[in-house]
């Protein structure tokens, strides 16, 4: 692969993009003009909200209060000046309580701030009048008012109301005067309730809802301190203190806050949308247009032409994303920034947001490229990317719910960590994203790398590029998957086993909780060994393939390798031992795991040692062996290179131990035990490895400083931790290496079986770089290029 | 330089099942002169030449092109072939110019030389005319002129032309024959499909008869007739085709399956 060719296919893509005033629209144009669009409807909103006074309409503010004058106008019309009617009396007491009104407005004292009380405008309406006009209640008149849109609300004072308020003040006086202890206690206030009368369906109502509850409220607070005072407490009864708050949080973050649940959203599904159109362009149109077929018999090599349209999706993705960005943070700065509670990013994490569109865009533009290359036109091609919108969706959008936060865990999801990432970053907790940014930046790396290597696949694949038939069939699909199996799984088969088993995983072991203790822990492993690790590998190897026993590597493996692997399982022990050791010190257990471990090898501990080494040596020796050596393995050879095989099931295995120190130890014993799998093309050597190699550790943890015998050599080589545990010094680790090491080079002179893949690529990488023509080879080995007939690929 | 041997393609197609597309067929193509593969359509034409142009790989048997491989070394096959189908088209919003250069590019020839040998060859293809033009707007003509000057650019031994006249006037059809014959004088070896078959006995040397992916007779036309007793091509093709279908009928005592949607099996 070169560069040159690279860069070719590139400047030739982005020209063409460019070149086409649709892609031109979509990325540059739209962003500029709709974000400050937005910007400015939403500033005229906010105004509106806070400028925009609203009709009420208050009934029965007559009979308690005096202070209104009905007048007539100069036109002789009504205004809304009320008096009360004449002959009339004053309820007694009324002027005791707080006067809520003020000239026509509410009294600035009820308002938060007294320059709101313009923002109620009152009409006052006397009950009379409204049943005299018409014989329907007054109530339902009122609401009538409502509905219609004359009024905004209606502020509704029942008759008795205000007699009621102040007949309650005068009893509470009179009792407190004749010195009854029980004043306020023993008298009962039964006043019917005022009724704010609004329609939730009408913005404008809402908002004078919203505003008449806080004056009212402020009243009857008032009221109420009154009352308690007049009935001979102190007010301070009601409250006793005031909570007081502190608020840490520099103006920036708290402002940052809005912007911290926005912000990576927006970015990554511009980043998505970005890629989509370019990628269904740049293959389900060439396909369409039928310019592929030239492009791919030119010397260009696959990879380098799918690396050349991934870089320009990617280009026009960070763009897209980019651009909309500019637009949003310039609207933010110049719209926004006049309003209060919106501030701008802290720029450290705009840096970071800016960075991590990177990679994004590189697994969103791989993606897109794959699925797109499935289409054989442009319309096929949105089809196929609508799922991936729906996927993504959701990975983007829950961690916005306040309870997901950044851990372990959630920085494992692809799409779900990065968006935790930049939030945390976004609201100023630098510390915390620092700590989880290696996970999230390998979990994206890696899925960028899967998503590149599929797409490629893509490219390579011949019923991908000139597809005759319709649109794949799920149904037709997977009716010839179950019936044409092949005797080994396919790659893409044990993926899916492995991420089966995964989530299988993690749904157990969060949904399995009960006491501790040793029957629990039996329990535990038998099940998710059983069933979360074995049963899935099982059943696909029933359903998929066709040759279960070489799926799974039953057979009798050479002579003495049962041996020589036992003898590797010990010789490796001290290694493995020291090795485990250093994670430990590398990567020390957590503060809440420790414990819950340190617990549970106590109870191991003390332990019947046989079932012990039933559960812990070899049922795991023989269910994760048949899962990841077995199907996993066996379909990983697919690919062609067997090193990749070996590493991608370890990688699998490893996941699968739930803590990191523990995965990263099965990780590299992945590696031995795929490498056992392979050179012996048996399941017998890896189990017997792996169940030596557990019950060596069993045994290890048992050991107790008195079990060792005092014997000088063995000093040298053993020794034994205060709690229990045995230590191995480094005399015994190198002997036990070099030892292994030897085993290692007798397991490598083993004859092993090939796939087909790997005698392909095999021969390919023997004969693609030479500049001989194969033709004179091939005649001088008599014809002989033994490249099997292939299986026709599988589609991914 | 193009020495097929054996050469097995099958394909698996979700609702027809497996299906052999060419049955161990073997022929040589030899420079200087024009190969034809006459056929109808689905007789595996095109498999062929995909196969020979690296688009697709082998089932079983080989295939090698200017003593290359087609499977192990495809890289080397490409730059010896020059590629030209009915279905090629020109990149929608690039000038004639612009395409050409970008091919040539891709081939890894000096921008120097490159510009030189792409003045030659306009000049002789007498596609001027197409140089600042946009391929959305070049007519039919100019279209074909513009694709077999990428597939000439990098002065490949070997060109295949796949059904290359297809949806191409008379006029049109005859320069590019013309052009065909033009590369023979100059000593490549040229490999031609076509389902026309006064084409093929007009311009090639020798022919080989396609027909469901097996090779029914292959020479020059002239031994072709000779053999079977015919008077010219077209005789001799459909002579052909009636005694394979006899010959399927007598051993599988079924109806002869239509053209298209054959039922076989591979061989593992």
């Amino acid at each position: 692969m070169t560069l040159r060719n690279v860069r070719l296919i590139l400047t030739r893509e982005i020209r063409d993009q460019l070149r086409d005033r649709r892609t031109l629209f979509v990325i540059v144009v739209l962003p500029i003009l709709l974000y400050p669009l937005l910007g400015f409807s939403l500033f005229q909103v906010a105004q509106f909200l806070r400028e925009k006074s609203t009709r009420i309409a208050v009934i029965g503010a007559e009979y308690f209060s005096t202070d209104f004058q009905r007048q007539q106008g100069d036109e002789g019309r009504l205004t809304d000046d009320l008096v009360a009617e004449p002959g009339r009396a004053e309820p007694e007491g009324i002027a005791s309580l707080p006067a809520l009104f003020e000239s026509n407005r509410f009294a600035a004292q009820w308002f938060s701030n007294a320059a709101e009380t313009r923002l109620l405008e009152l009409h006052f309406v006397s009950e009379q009048e409204l049943s005299s006009s018409t014989q329907a209640n007054p109530y339902e008149l009122a609401q009538e008012m409502v509905r219609s849109g004359t009024y905004d609300a209606v502020l509704y004072f029942p008759a008795d109301f205000a007699a009621r308020l102040a007949a309650f003040r005068k009893t509470l006086s009179e009792r407190s005067k004749a010195n009854t202890t029980a004043a306020g206690k023993q008298s009962r206030l039964e006043v019917p309730n005022p009724e704010i009368i609004y329609n939730a369906a009408a913005d404008k109502s809402q908002i004078a809802f919203a505003r008449l509850s806080g004056v009212l409220r402020r009243w009857s607070q008032k009221i109420a301190e009154e009352n308690i005072e007049v009935g001979g407490l102190s007010a301070q009864a009601v409250r006793p203190f005031v909570v007081g708050a502190s608020d840490v949080a520099h103006a920036e973050r708290r402002e940052g806050a809005m912007w911290a649940k926005i912000l990576p959203v927006l970015l990554l599904m511009w980043a998505l949308t970005g890629a989509f159109y370019p990628a269904i362009d740049l293959c389900a149109g060439e396909k369409e247009r039928g310019t592929l077929e030239t492009l791919l018999s030119s010397p260009a090599e696959r990879s380098e032409i799918v690396l050349g349209k991934l870089l320009t999706i990617m280009l026009f993705s960070i763009l897209t994303a980019v651009l909309n960005l500019a637009s949003v943070g310039l609207t933010g700065w110049l719209v926004l920034g006049r309003m209060p509670g919106f501030g701008l990013p802290p720029p450290a994490a705009m840096t970071a947001l800016a960075i991590s569109l990177i990679p994004m865009a590189a697994l969103f533009s791989a993606l897109c490229l794959a699925l797109a290359a499935f289409a054989r036109s442009s319309r096929e091609g949105q089809y196929y990317l609508m799922p991936l919108l729906l996927i993504t969706m959701p990975l983007v959008i829950l961690p916005m719910s306040p309870g997901v936060e950044l851990n372990l865990g959630n920085s494992l999801i692809p799409v779900t960590g990065v968006v935790l990432l930049l939030r945390s970053m976004l609201e100023g907790n630098y510390w915390q994203a620092m700590e989880f940014a290696p996970v999230v930046a390998a979990v994206t790396l890696a899925a960028c790398m899967i998503a590149i290597r599929w797409a490629v696949d893509q490219f390579n694949s011949e019923t991908v590029l000139f597809r005759e038939s319709e649109q794949v069939n799920l149904g037709l699909w997977l009716w010839r998957l179950l019936r044409e199996r092949r005797a080994t799984p396919s790659s893409a088969a044990a993926l899916f086993c492995g991420v089966l088993i995964l989530v299988a995983y993690f749904f157990v072991s969060f949904s399995l909780t009960g006491e501790s203790g040793l029957a629990r822990f039996i329990r535990v492993a038998l099940i998710i060994q059983v069933l979360v690790i074995a049963a899935p590998a099982l059943l696909l190897t029933f359903l998929l393939t066709g040759n279960p026993r070489e799926t799974l590597l039953l057979r009798l493996p050479p002579r003495f390798s049962l041996a020589a692997a036992s003898l590797l399982a010990v010789a490796l022990h001290p290694l493995v031992n020291r090795m485990q050791i250093l994670v430990q010190q590398l990567y020390p257990l957590g503060n809440d795991v420790q414990p819950a471990l340190s617990e549970l090898q106590d109870t191991l501990r003390q332990a019947d040692f046989l079932p012990l080494v039933l559960v812990i040596g070899l049922t795991p020796a023989i269910c994760e062996e048949l899962a990841f050596r077995g199907f996993i393995l066996s379909g990983f050879r697919h690919l062609g290179r067997r090193w990749r095989a070996i590493i991608f099931s370890a990688v699998l295995f490893g996941l699968t131990h739930g803590i990191l120190q523990q995965s990263l130890m099965a990780f590299f014993l992945g590696l031995v035990l795929g490498y056992l799998a392979i050179q012996t093309g048996s399941l017998l050597p890896p189990m017997v490895f792996h169940f030596f190699h557990n019950t060596l550790t069993l045994l290890n943890s048992r050991l107790m400083p008195d079990m060792l015998p005092d014997w000088r050599p063995l000093r040298w080589m053993v020794g034994c931790n205060e709690e229990g545990g045995g230590l191995f010094f480094w005399p015994s680790i190198i002997l036990g290496t070099l030892v292994a090491v030897l085993l290692l080079r007798w397991f490598q002179k083993l004859p092993c079986q090939r796939s087909p893949e790997e005698v392909l690529s095999e021969a390919i990488e023997r004969w693609e770089h030479s500049d001989e023509p194969l033709e004179s080879l091939e005649s001088a080995s008599c014809g002989q290029t033994t490249i099997p007939p292939l299986g026709t690929d599988s589609t991914a | 330089m193009i020495h097929v041997r054996h050469l097995t393609k099958c394909f698996d197609d979700l609702r027809r099942g497996r299906i052999m597309a060419l049955r161990a067929i073997s022929f040589r193509a030899e420079a200087g002169r024009i190969f034809g593969l006459l056929g109808s359509n689905g007789a595996g034409k095109t498999t062929a030449l995909r196969i020979l142009s690296t688009l697709l790989q082998p089932t079983g048997g080989t295939a090698s092109v200017g003593g290359y491989d087609v499977l192990t070394q495809p890289h080397h096959v490409r730059r010896q072939i020059g590629f030209m189908s009915a279905n090629t088209a020109v990149y929608d919003r690039m000038t004639g110019w612009e395409m050409v250069e970008y091919f040539g590019r891709l081939h890894g020839i000096p921008p120097k030389r490159l510009r030189q040998r792409m003045e030659d060859l306009f000049d002789r293809l007498q596609m001027n005319d197409t140089r600042d033009v946009l391929g959305a707007k070049m007519s039919t003509g100019m279209k074909q002129k513009v694709s077999v000057a990428r597939a000439l650019v990098h002065d490949p031994p070997v060109l295949i032309f796949d059904e290359a006249t297809a949806g191409l006037d008379v006029l049109a059809a005859r320069a590019l024959l013309n052009t065909i014959v033009e590369l023979r004088k100059q000593g490549k070896c040229i490999i031609y499909s076509t389902h026309f078959i006064h084409e093929a006995e007009k311009l090639c040397d020798r022919v080989a008869i396609l027909h469901r992916g097996s090779i029914l007779a292959e020479g020059t036309v002239s031994e072709l007739c000779r053999r079977l007793g015919r008077p010219d091509l077209e005789e001799v093709f459909f002579h052909l085709i009636t005694q394979y279908n006899h010959t399927q009928k007598e051993h599988s005592g079924a109806q002869p399956a239509s053209v298209l949607g054959s039922e076989r099996t591979c061989a593992p």
